[in-house]
């Protein structure tokens, strides 16, 4: 077994019983999810509840579905033309897959950020206020705040704050990616989904990616996909395991990386396959 | 030699060789047309030939050398030439004479041999008229109200005869122009009043009142324009031509009178640039076969405009439907195909169904539901710079539309995703993030449609080109953009004075001329596209990932 000590445990030694959540612990629950992308069958009767304010890790080999998970929470699977789902998932107690969802708003509750950085082609402040501008907003002085703050949040103000105006893709990497973590916080989403936030970054950048998800936990609630099984124990309190479509654990990230239930677990984060 | 043909190198040298060989066609082309087209506006020498007939008479000839060449001796048995029979071929000249009121050919051949003496008298005189072509000679005598003057004069009589040639043409086209304008629209509003039954007593008189009191203007400024041209009228120059005879030209017939061979190397200078101007800015004369070529300019930029704004929406959206919102299927694919092979279509194809179509249905029925009064002489029943623009516009449009689609399916995903994902919309993502991504490869599209539109004529011939427009498609008259008007342009005016003027030899010139201007501005115009594309290029720019 890797020897891997979760780090923010001691921060939150308030064990959740994962099973046993009371509603309002509650940001996300899943239920009996299926999706199949024509007749593959790539997510298979997921259930499981994301609880508020924490980070939820989901490890796995690749193609195991993890990110397709992720994505059926804000609906991008939506834009997959084959794509079909059965079950729930509730937001707020709400079925996100219901016919009369509005999935614009849906996505403005629940925020995502992608592998690679995605900046706009326009400048660092555009780049931020864009979700505000979609929503109508377009007084100065709340943008210049909103601006200021999801920067901030991003820990990328005091980079940033004198060439606002510059074009966001002269920025780095790391700085990219920080900045579409500040333009997904500026509309102050519930839910911030993370798609292997750190694969195309080097490590230092990883490192201050690593950090800013340990801050955001107090504002967001973070569910992120990872391949890299440290990160998971260094970021999450909860991880879940999949393998094949299937959800094989879910537990709190410390039990799961030290104490695993299942064999399959065991195998994969010893290394012995993935 | 294999090791040789094994490195690659013929392939180099046979790819280069493509270059070079379409490097060497477009400079051999823009040469060709430039040297002629320009080499017509510098100052000519004017020559005197002294020379003897084959009847023995002795003879002068005055004019520019237009052109010259060898002929076989055998060719010219006919004139029974004392010719020394070693010489295989003699060299002729062909020399432009003008004076067309006293002879009715503008050009001469003469032989070389049967020169005796060419002379560069200082006292030349190539005088420029607004009809008859060019006079060469020399000035006898000026005559300023009915008495003779020095030559020194000369100058200052040219501007004040200008001065007032610019007034005539003032009044007649701006003021009387919109005086008869005004009057035309008073009888179509009663007239329309008519048809719909509510032409009452009152307004009746109140619109024949107006036009009394247009008709009282009118007459105003009739009066001014003859008190004009008879100032214009009093001065004359006598001139005499090369056979001793004396002709009395009119000053207002005199554009421009010009001492060629006194002039010295800066002098032709300006001259030809002075010319340049006159050729760019004036109204064409004497059956488009003299004079500048202003209207075509300008009609062939307005409707490559006219173009530009009706096709860049059209294809955007489009092509933005095609790509965006149309499933990926058959229906889809054929209709891509349909679109490319709309490229293909003929040129002259679309010109017929514009005639057809857009002239005489739309057009016809335009008539009928807005434009009853004017019946049955149509307004947009006819061609005109609006058709022919529209026409084009559809001529170019599977251009734009694959060119943008081009560009909608370059933009990375991740674009799209990350808009989406902050929760814009479809539509909101394509018009704050996709388009002005793709808007370089829209322009893109929009350089290539100007080039393909700016350069056609045939269809134009059927949906709008006239070979002289008498007005502008813009003026100053409501609502100043005419897009009923028919319009001239360059590249039927090329075709019109090469090949259907009375004096082809004479518009020759005019031709390489004429196209020389017609590629500087179907460049121009896509300079200014590609500048705009270049910075939209820098402004939109995506890192390499």
């Amino acid at each position: 077994m890797i020897s891997v000590t979760p780090k923010n445990l001691s921060a939150h030694n308030v064990k959740l019983d994962l099973n046993n959540l009371s509603p309002e612990q509650v940001a996300l629950e899943i239920k009996n999810l299926d999706l199949y992308y024509g007749n593959k069958q790539a997510l298979q009767n997921i259930s499981m509840s994301i609880p508020k304010g924490q980070v939820t890790a989901f490890i796995g080999p690749s193609g195991c579905g993890k990110s397709t998970l992720l994505r059926c929470i804000n609906r991008m699977n939506d834009l997959v033309d084959s794509c079909k789902i059965t079950g729930q998932i509730k937001l707020n107690g709400e079925n996100i897959f219901h016919r009369h969802t509005d999935v614009a708003a849906l996505r403005r509750k629940v925020g995502m950020v992608f592998q690679r950085p995605n900046p706009f082609p326009k400048s660092i402040y555009e780049n931020v206020v864009y979700g505000l501008r979609i929503t109508g907003e377009n007084n100065r002085r709340v943008l210049d705040e909103a601006v200021e703050t999801s920067l901030r949040s991003a820990a990328l103000w005091n980079e940033v704050k004198d060439r606002l105006h510059e074009s966001a893709l002269g920025l780095s990497g790391g700085q990219q990616q920080r900045l579409v973590i500040a333009r997904a916080i500026a509309i102050e989403p519930e839910v911030l989904l993370l798609d292997e936030p750190t694969s195309a970054l080097d490590p230092i950048s990883t490192l201050t990616i690593e950090e800013l998800i340990n801050d955001l936990k107090q504002q967001f609630t973070v569910v992120i996909v990872t391949h890299n099984m440290q990160q998971a124990a260094r970021v999450s309190d909860q991880t879940a395991f999949m393998y094949m479509g299937d959800l094989i654990e879910y537990s709190d990230t410390n039990t799961l990386f030290t104490t695993p239930r299942q064999k399959k677990t065991e195998d994969y984060i010893t290394g012995r396959y993935g | 030699m294999n090791n040789w043909f094994k490195s690659g190198a013929p392939w180099v040298w046979l790819s280069a060789g493509g270059v070079s060989i379409s490097l060497i066609s477009v400079l051999g082309l823009l040469w060709l047309i430039a040297s002629r087209g320009l080499s017509y506006f510098w100052p000519a020498d004017l020559y005197q030939f002294e020379m003897t007939a084959a009847d023995g008479k002795n003879l002068t000839v005055i004019g520019e050398i237009y052109d010259r060449e060898s002929i076989p001796v055998a060719q010219l048995a006919h004139l029974e030439l004392n010719i020394d029979p070693i010489t295989k071929t003699i060299e002729r000249l062909l020399i432009k004479t003008g004076n067309r009121e006293l002879v009715s050919l503008d050009f001469r051949w003469i032989l070389v041999p049967q020169i005796n003496e060419t002379l560069l008298p200082e006292a030349l005189v190539v005088i420029e008229r607004r009809t008859n072509g060019n006079f060469y000679g020399y000035i006898d005598d000026i005559i300023l109200d009915g008495q003779s003057v020095s030559l020194d004069k000369m100058p200052e009589l040219l501007a004040r005869v200008s001065a007032f040639q610019k007034q005539i043409a003032r009044l007649q086209s701006s003021d009387i122009g919109a005086i008869n304008y005004q009057i035309e629209r008073a009888r179509l509003q009663e007239r329309k009043h008519k048809l719909d039954g509510t032409l009452t007593d009152e307004l009746q008189k109140e619109i024949s009142s107006n036009v009394s009191k247009l008709q009282a203007e009118y007459q105003v400024l009739e009066r001014q324009l003859l008190v004009l041209r008879e100032q214009v009228a009093r001065d004359q120059i006598v001139v005499r031509a090369m056979d001793g005879q004396k002709v009395n030209i009119n000053l207002a017939d005199v554009l421009q009178v010009t001492f060629n061979n006194q002039l010295s190397f800066f002098g032709k200078l300006k001259l030809f640039f002075s010319q340049v101007a006159a050729f760019v800015t004036d109204d064409p004369r004497e059956a488009n076969t003299e004079g500048g070529v202003f209207p075509a300019i300008f009609g062939t930029v307005l409707m490559v405009l006219l173009m530009t704004v009706i096709v860049s929406p059209l294809g955007v959206m489009a092509a933005i439907y095609l790509h965006e919102y149309a499933g990926n299927n058959a229906l889809t694919k054929l209709l891509r195909i349909a679109v490319i092979n709309l490229a293909g279509v003929p040129s002259i194809v679309y010109g017929v169904f514009g005639l057809g179509f857009f002239v005489y249905m739309v057009g016809g029925s335009l008539d009928q539901l807005f434009y009853q009064e004017t019946l049955p002489s149509p307004t947009f029943g006819t061609p005109g710079v609006m058709w022919s623009a529209i026409t084009l516009a559809i001529l170019t449009l599977p251009v734009v539309i694959v060119s943008t689609e081009e560009g909608l399916s370059r933009i990375p995903s991740a674009m799209r995703h990350g808009s989406l994902a902050l929760g814009a919309t479809k539509a909101e993502t394509l018009w704050r993030i996709i388009l002005p991504i793709a808007s370089p490869a829209i322009m893109t599209g929009i350089i290539l449609a100007i080039a393909r539109a700016a350069g056609e004529v045939a269809p134009l011939m059927l949906v709008g080109v006239v070979k002289m427009a008498p007005n502008l498609p813009l003026d100053g008259n409501f609502p100043f953009l005419h897009l009923d008007r028919k319009f001239m342009h360059l590249g039927f005016h090329i075709y019109d004075v090469g090949f259907q003027s009375p004096n082809v030899e004479a518009a020759r010139p005019l031709v390489y001329a004429t196209a020389l201007l017609l590629v500087s501005i179907i460049v121009a115009l896509n300079m200014t596209a590609v500048s705009i594309r270049n910075r939209l290029r820098e402004k939109y720019r995506l890192l390499e990932h």
